[in-house]
Protein backbone atom coordinates (compact mmCIF):
# COMPACT_ATOMS: atom_id res chain seq x y z
CA UNK A 1 0.00 0.00 0.00
CA UNK A 2 2.83 2.76 1.21
CA UNK A 3 4.16 1.77 -2.79
CA UNK A 4 1.19 2.68 -4.27
CA UNK A 5 0.92 5.79 -2.10
CA UNK A 6 4.85 6.50 -3.09
CA UNK A 7 4.10 6.46 -6.70
CA UNK A 8 1.16 8.59 -6.94
CA UNK A 9 3.08 10.97 -4.83
CA UNK A 10 5.93 10.89 -7.49
CA UNK A 11 3.59 11.17 -9.79
CA UNK A 12 1.69 14.26 -9.06
CA UNK A 13 5.34 16.20 -8.62
CA UNK A 14 6.66 14.73 -11.84
CA UNK A 15 3.27 15.95 -13.56
CA UNK A 16 3.36 18.88 -11.52
CA UNK A 17 6.71 20.00 -13.05
CA UNK A 18 6.07 18.76 -16.55
CA UNK A 19 3.44 21.38 -16.74
CA UNK A 20 5.52 24.24 -14.82
CA UNK A 21 8.29 23.46 -17.94
CA UNK A 22 5.38 23.44 -20.84
CA UNK A 23 6.92 20.00 -21.92
CA UNK A 24 3.45 18.53 -22.41
CA UNK A 25 2.53 20.29 -25.83
CA UNK A 26 2.58 18.51 -29.27
CA UNK A 27 3.78 21.68 -30.38
CA UNK A 28 6.84 21.82 -27.86
CA UNK A 29 7.41 17.92 -28.48
CA UNK A 30 7.37 18.16 -32.74
CA UNK A 31 9.47 21.37 -32.20
CA UNK A 32 12.29 18.99 -30.71
CA UNK A 33 12.09 16.86 -32.83
CA UNK A 34 12.66 19.20 -35.73
CA UNK A 35 15.50 20.55 -33.77
CA UNK A 36 13.35 24.57 -33.39
CA UNK A 37 12.39 24.10 -29.98
CA UNK A 38 14.82 22.61 -27.50
CA UNK A 39 12.93 23.33 -24.26
CA UNK A 40 12.36 19.47 -24.01
CA UNK A 41 15.60 18.67 -24.34
CA UNK A 42 17.02 21.97 -21.73
CA UNK A 43 13.95 19.44 -19.40
CA UNK A 44 15.69 16.27 -19.87
CA UNK A 45 19.44 16.93 -19.60
CA UNK A 46 18.95 19.20 -16.19
CA UNK A 47 16.96 16.13 -15.07
CA UNK A 48 19.60 13.45 -16.16
CA UNK A 49 21.98 15.45 -14.91
CA UNK A 50 20.72 16.67 -11.18
CA UNK A 51 19.22 12.53 -10.94
CA UNK A 52 22.52 10.92 -12.21
CA UNK A 53 24.49 12.83 -9.79
CA UNK A 54 22.43 12.29 -6.71
CA UNK A 55 21.39 8.30 -7.73
CA UNK A 56 25.29 7.57 -8.04
CA UNK A 57 26.10 9.00 -4.71
CA UNK A 58 23.65 7.12 -2.74
CA UNK A 59 24.93 4.37 -4.91
CA UNK A 60 28.36 5.02 -3.30
CA UNK A 61 26.94 4.99 -0.31
CA UNK A 62 25.23 2.05 -0.61
CA UNK A 63 21.45 3.15 -0.02
CA UNK A 64 20.35 2.48 -3.61
CA UNK A 65 20.81 -0.13 -6.19
CA UNK A 66 20.64 0.88 -10.09
CA UNK A 67 17.84 -1.25 -11.47
CA UNK A 68 19.26 -1.87 -14.74
CA UNK A 69 17.66 -3.00 -17.75
CA UNK A 70 19.47 -4.82 -20.48
CA UNK A 71 21.44 -3.92 -23.60
CA UNK A 72 20.07 -5.80 -26.63
CA UNK A 73 20.96 -3.97 -29.19
CA UNK A 74 18.72 -5.54 -31.62
CA UNK A 75 15.83 -4.89 -29.77
CA UNK A 76 16.65 -1.16 -28.48
CA UNK A 77 17.57 0.06 -31.97
CA UNK A 78 14.60 -1.27 -33.88
CA UNK A 79 11.94 -0.42 -31.05
CA UNK A 80 13.51 3.13 -30.66
CA UNK A 81 13.19 3.89 -34.43
CA UNK A 82 9.59 2.15 -34.24
CA UNK A 83 9.42 4.58 -31.21
CA UNK A 84 10.55 7.18 -33.05
CA UNK A 85 8.44 7.14 -36.17
CA UNK A 86 5.00 6.59 -33.71
CA UNK A 87 6.60 9.87 -31.68
CA UNK A 88 6.74 11.51 -34.55
CA UNK A 89 2.72 11.09 -35.88
CA UNK A 90 1.32 11.38 -32.17
CA UNK A 91 3.79 14.65 -30.74
CA UNK A 92 3.45 12.94 -27.42
CA UNK A 93 5.34 10.12 -25.44
CA UNK A 94 3.74 7.89 -23.43
CA UNK A 95 4.64 9.74 -19.94
CA UNK A 96 3.60 13.38 -21.66
CA UNK A 97 0.53 12.34 -23.26
CA UNK A 98 -1.16 11.87 -19.90
CA UNK A 99 0.31 14.98 -18.34
CA UNK A 100 -0.94 16.92 -21.72
CA UNK A 101 -4.99 15.39 -20.78
CA UNK A 102 -4.46 16.82 -17.41
CA UNK A 103 -3.67 20.42 -19.09
CA UNK A 104 -7.07 19.81 -21.31
CA UNK A 105 -4.90 18.35 -24.85
CA UNK A 106 -8.06 15.80 -25.50
CA UNK A 107 -6.37 14.42 -28.57
CA UNK A 108 -4.10 12.87 -26.11
CA UNK A 109 -6.74 10.34 -25.74
CA UNK A 110 -6.63 9.13 -29.08
CA UNK A 111 -2.83 8.73 -28.13
CA UNK A 112 -3.44 6.71 -25.21
CA UNK A 113 -5.91 4.21 -26.63
CA UNK A 114 -3.37 3.60 -29.73
CA UNK A 115 -1.08 2.63 -27.13
CA UNK A 116 -2.88 0.24 -25.38
CA UNK A 117 -3.46 -1.38 -28.67
CA UNK A 118 0.16 -1.19 -29.24
CA UNK A 119 0.81 -3.04 -26.12
CA UNK A 120 -1.43 -5.65 -26.73
CA UNK A 121 0.16 -6.12 -30.07
CA UNK A 122 3.36 -6.52 -28.69
CA UNK A 123 2.58 -8.81 -26.12
CA UNK A 124 0.92 -10.98 -29.13
CA UNK A 125 4.20 -10.59 -30.69
CA UNK A 126 6.28 -11.46 -27.98
CA UNK A 127 7.02 -14.92 -28.34
CA UNK A 128 8.14 -14.05 -32.10
CA UNK A 129 10.39 -11.30 -30.77
CA UNK A 130 11.83 -13.07 -27.91
CA UNK A 131 13.36 -15.79 -30.12
CA UNK A 132 14.29 -13.55 -32.97
CA UNK A 133 15.05 -9.33 -32.29
CA UNK A 134 15.68 -10.35 -28.64
CA UNK A 135 18.65 -12.10 -28.88
CA UNK A 136 20.39 -9.95 -31.32
CA UNK A 137 22.95 -8.37 -29.92
CA UNK A 138 22.50 -9.29 -26.51
CA UNK A 139 25.34 -7.61 -24.01
CA UNK A 140 22.99 -7.81 -20.55
CA UNK A 141 23.06 -5.66 -17.73
CA UNK A 142 25.59 -3.27 -18.87
CA UNK A 143 26.51 0.81 -18.32
CA UNK A 144 29.09 2.97 -20.35
CA UNK A 145 31.58 3.17 -17.19
CA UNK A 146 31.78 -0.72 -17.31
CA UNK A 147 32.00 -0.85 -21.08
CA UNK A 148 34.62 2.21 -20.90
CA UNK A 149 36.22 0.52 -17.63
CA UNK A 150 36.50 3.51 -15.76
CA UNK A 151 34.91 5.02 -12.64
CA UNK A 152 31.66 6.57 -13.22
CA UNK A 153 32.93 9.88 -11.81
CA UNK A 154 34.30 9.70 -14.86
CA UNK A 155 31.52 9.51 -16.94
CA UNK A 156 29.23 11.85 -15.15
CA UNK A 157 31.33 14.90 -15.17
CA UNK A 158 31.51 14.15 -19.22
CA UNK A 159 28.13 14.13 -19.57
CA UNK A 160 27.71 17.14 -17.41
CA UNK A 161 30.22 19.41 -19.65
CA UNK A 162 28.50 17.61 -23.20
CA UNK A 163 24.97 18.65 -21.57
CA UNK A 164 26.18 22.69 -20.49
CA UNK A 165 27.59 22.71 -23.95
CA UNK A 166 24.34 21.44 -25.38
CA UNK A 167 22.85 24.11 -23.44
CA UNK A 168 25.04 26.95 -24.53
CA UNK A 169 24.82 26.36 -27.70
CA UNK A 170 20.71 26.21 -27.89
CA UNK A 171 20.79 29.34 -25.68
CA UNK A 172 23.65 31.33 -28.00
CA UNK A 173 20.82 30.30 -31.08
CA UNK A 174 17.67 31.13 -29.44
CA UNK A 175 15.94 27.49 -29.58
CA UNK B 1 2.66 30.36 -26.74
CA UNK B 2 -0.18 33.09 -26.94
CA UNK B 3 1.18 35.45 -24.35
CA UNK B 4 3.89 35.69 -22.19
CA UNK B 5 1.75 34.63 -18.92
CA UNK B 6 2.00 31.39 -20.21
CA UNK B 7 5.60 30.83 -20.61
CA UNK B 8 5.54 28.87 -17.47
CA UNK B 9 8.77 27.90 -15.22
CA UNK B 10 12.33 27.83 -16.81
CA UNK B 11 13.21 24.11 -18.21
CA UNK B 12 16.53 24.21 -16.41
CA UNK B 13 14.43 24.48 -12.97
CA UNK B 14 11.52 22.46 -13.50
CA UNK B 15 14.10 19.98 -15.45
CA UNK B 16 16.39 19.83 -12.38
CA UNK B 17 13.85 20.15 -9.75
CA UNK B 18 12.48 16.67 -11.99
CA UNK B 19 15.57 14.95 -11.17
CA UNK B 20 15.41 15.81 -7.30
CA UNK B 21 12.18 14.16 -7.58
CA UNK B 22 13.89 11.37 -9.06
CA UNK B 23 16.36 10.84 -6.40
CA UNK B 24 13.88 11.11 -3.55
CA UNK B 25 11.88 8.48 -5.66
CA UNK B 26 14.92 6.17 -5.94
CA UNK B 27 16.07 6.83 -2.22
CA UNK B 28 12.55 6.91 -0.07
CA UNK B 29 10.76 4.52 -2.60
CA UNK B 30 13.75 2.05 -4.67
CA UNK B 31 11.71 3.05 -7.60
CA UNK B 32 12.95 4.80 -11.10
CA UNK B 33 10.44 7.06 -13.39
CA UNK B 34 9.04 4.72 -15.93
CA UNK B 35 5.75 4.40 -17.81
CA UNK B 36 5.52 2.08 -20.72
CA UNK B 37 5.12 -0.77 -18.82
CA UNK B 38 1.88 0.24 -16.91
CA UNK B 39 0.12 0.40 -20.87
CA UNK B 40 0.94 -3.26 -20.88
CA UNK B 41 -0.88 -3.83 -17.75
CA UNK B 42 -3.70 -1.99 -18.43
CA UNK B 43 -3.99 -3.71 -22.10
CA UNK B 44 -3.94 -7.02 -20.13
CA UNK B 45 -6.20 -5.99 -17.36
CA UNK B 46 -9.14 -5.45 -20.85
CA UNK B 47 -8.25 -8.57 -22.35
CA UNK B 48 -8.55 -10.47 -18.74
CA UNK B 49 -11.86 -9.01 -18.49
CA UNK B 50 -13.27 -8.97 -22.02
CA UNK B 51 -11.42 -12.31 -23.40
CA UNK B 52 -10.41 -14.40 -20.93
CA UNK B 53 -9.50 -17.38 -22.13
CA UNK B 54 -7.10 -15.13 -25.24
CA UNK B 55 -5.37 -13.35 -22.36
CA UNK B 56 -4.49 -16.76 -20.30
CA UNK B 57 -2.98 -17.81 -23.14
CA UNK B 58 -0.40 -14.93 -23.90
CA UNK B 59 2.46 -15.47 -22.48
CA UNK B 60 3.61 -12.08 -21.92
CA UNK B 61 0.52 -11.77 -19.20
CA UNK B 62 2.81 -13.82 -17.11
CA UNK B 63 5.60 -11.77 -17.16
CA UNK B 64 3.89 -8.22 -17.08
CA UNK B 65 1.10 -8.70 -14.85
CA UNK B 66 -2.17 -6.60 -14.73
CA UNK B 67 -1.86 -5.17 -11.81
CA UNK B 68 -1.91 -2.08 -10.49
CA UNK B 69 1.59 -1.23 -8.62
CA UNK B 70 3.82 1.98 -8.56
CA UNK B 71 4.15 2.97 -11.86
CA UNK B 72 0.35 3.04 -12.36
CA UNK B 73 -0.23 5.16 -9.45
CA UNK B 74 3.06 6.85 -11.25
CA UNK B 75 1.10 7.27 -14.06
CA UNK B 76 -1.83 8.59 -12.88
CA UNK B 77 -0.30 11.28 -10.54
CA UNK B 78 0.92 12.93 -13.83
CA UNK B 79 -2.44 13.10 -14.90
CA UNK B 80 -2.95 15.08 -11.70
CA UNK B 81 -0.21 16.86 -11.13
CA UNK B 82 -0.49 18.35 -14.74
CA UNK B 83 -4.55 19.31 -13.68
CA UNK B 84 -3.59 20.95 -10.59
CA UNK B 85 -0.14 22.89 -11.99
CA UNK B 86 -2.40 23.98 -15.46
CA UNK B 87 -5.36 24.94 -13.09
CA UNK B 88 -3.68 26.92 -10.52
CA UNK B 89 -1.62 28.85 -13.24
CA UNK B 90 -4.75 29.62 -15.52
CA UNK B 91 -3.09 27.38 -18.45
CA UNK B 92 -5.22 24.83 -18.11
CA UNK B 93 -6.91 24.88 -21.80
CA UNK B 94 -9.01 22.39 -23.65
CA UNK B 95 -7.17 21.39 -27.27
CA UNK B 96 -8.75 18.93 -29.85
CA UNK B 97 -6.18 19.92 -32.41
CA UNK B 98 -2.65 21.24 -31.60
CA UNK B 99 -1.79 24.57 -33.02
CA UNK B 100 1.07 23.21 -35.14
CA UNK B 101 -1.01 20.40 -36.62
CA UNK B 102 -3.47 22.29 -37.47
CA UNK B 103 -1.76 24.86 -39.26
CA UNK B 104 -0.10 21.92 -41.44
CA UNK B 105 -2.92 19.48 -41.81
CA UNK B 106 -6.08 21.25 -41.13
CA UNK B 107 -8.55 21.55 -38.03
CA UNK B 108 -10.43 18.14 -38.68
CA UNK B 109 -10.32 16.02 -35.35
CA UNK B 110 -10.98 12.94 -37.07
CA UNK B 111 -7.66 13.30 -38.99
CA UNK B 112 -5.94 14.25 -36.13
CA UNK B 113 -7.57 11.04 -34.02
CA UNK B 114 -6.80 8.60 -36.68
CA UNK B 115 -3.00 9.73 -36.99
CA UNK B 116 -3.07 10.27 -33.11
CA UNK B 117 -4.30 6.70 -32.63
CA UNK B 118 -1.85 4.71 -35.45
CA UNK B 119 0.77 6.95 -34.11
CA UNK B 120 0.64 5.77 -30.43
CA UNK B 121 0.21 1.92 -31.12
CA UNK B 122 3.89 2.72 -33.13
CA UNK B 123 5.30 4.36 -30.58
CA UNK B 124 4.26 1.54 -27.74
CA UNK B 125 4.69 -1.37 -30.33
CA UNK B 126 8.19 -0.28 -30.14
CA UNK B 127 8.91 1.37 -26.85
CA UNK B 128 7.63 -2.01 -25.76
CA UNK B 129 10.07 -4.01 -27.82
CA UNK B 130 13.23 -1.67 -26.82
CA UNK B 131 12.01 -1.95 -23.26
CA UNK B 132 12.45 1.44 -22.23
Amino acid sequence: MNMLIYGFITGILFGFLLQKGRVLRYDKQIGALLLQDMTIVKFMFSSIMVAMVGIYILKDMGMVKLDLKPTILGANILGSIIFGLGWGMLGYCPGTQIGALGEGRWDALWGIGGMIVGAALHAEAYPYLKGTVMTWGNYGKITLPDILDVSHWVVIPVFIIFGLIVFLICERKGL
Amino acid sequence: MRSNKDSGWSPYLAGSLTGLVAILSVWIGDKFYGVSTTFSRVAGMIEKYFTPERFTSIEYFTRVAPKIDWQFMFVIGIFLGALISSITSKSFKWVSVPDRWRSRFGSSIIKRAFFAFIGGAVAMFGARLADG
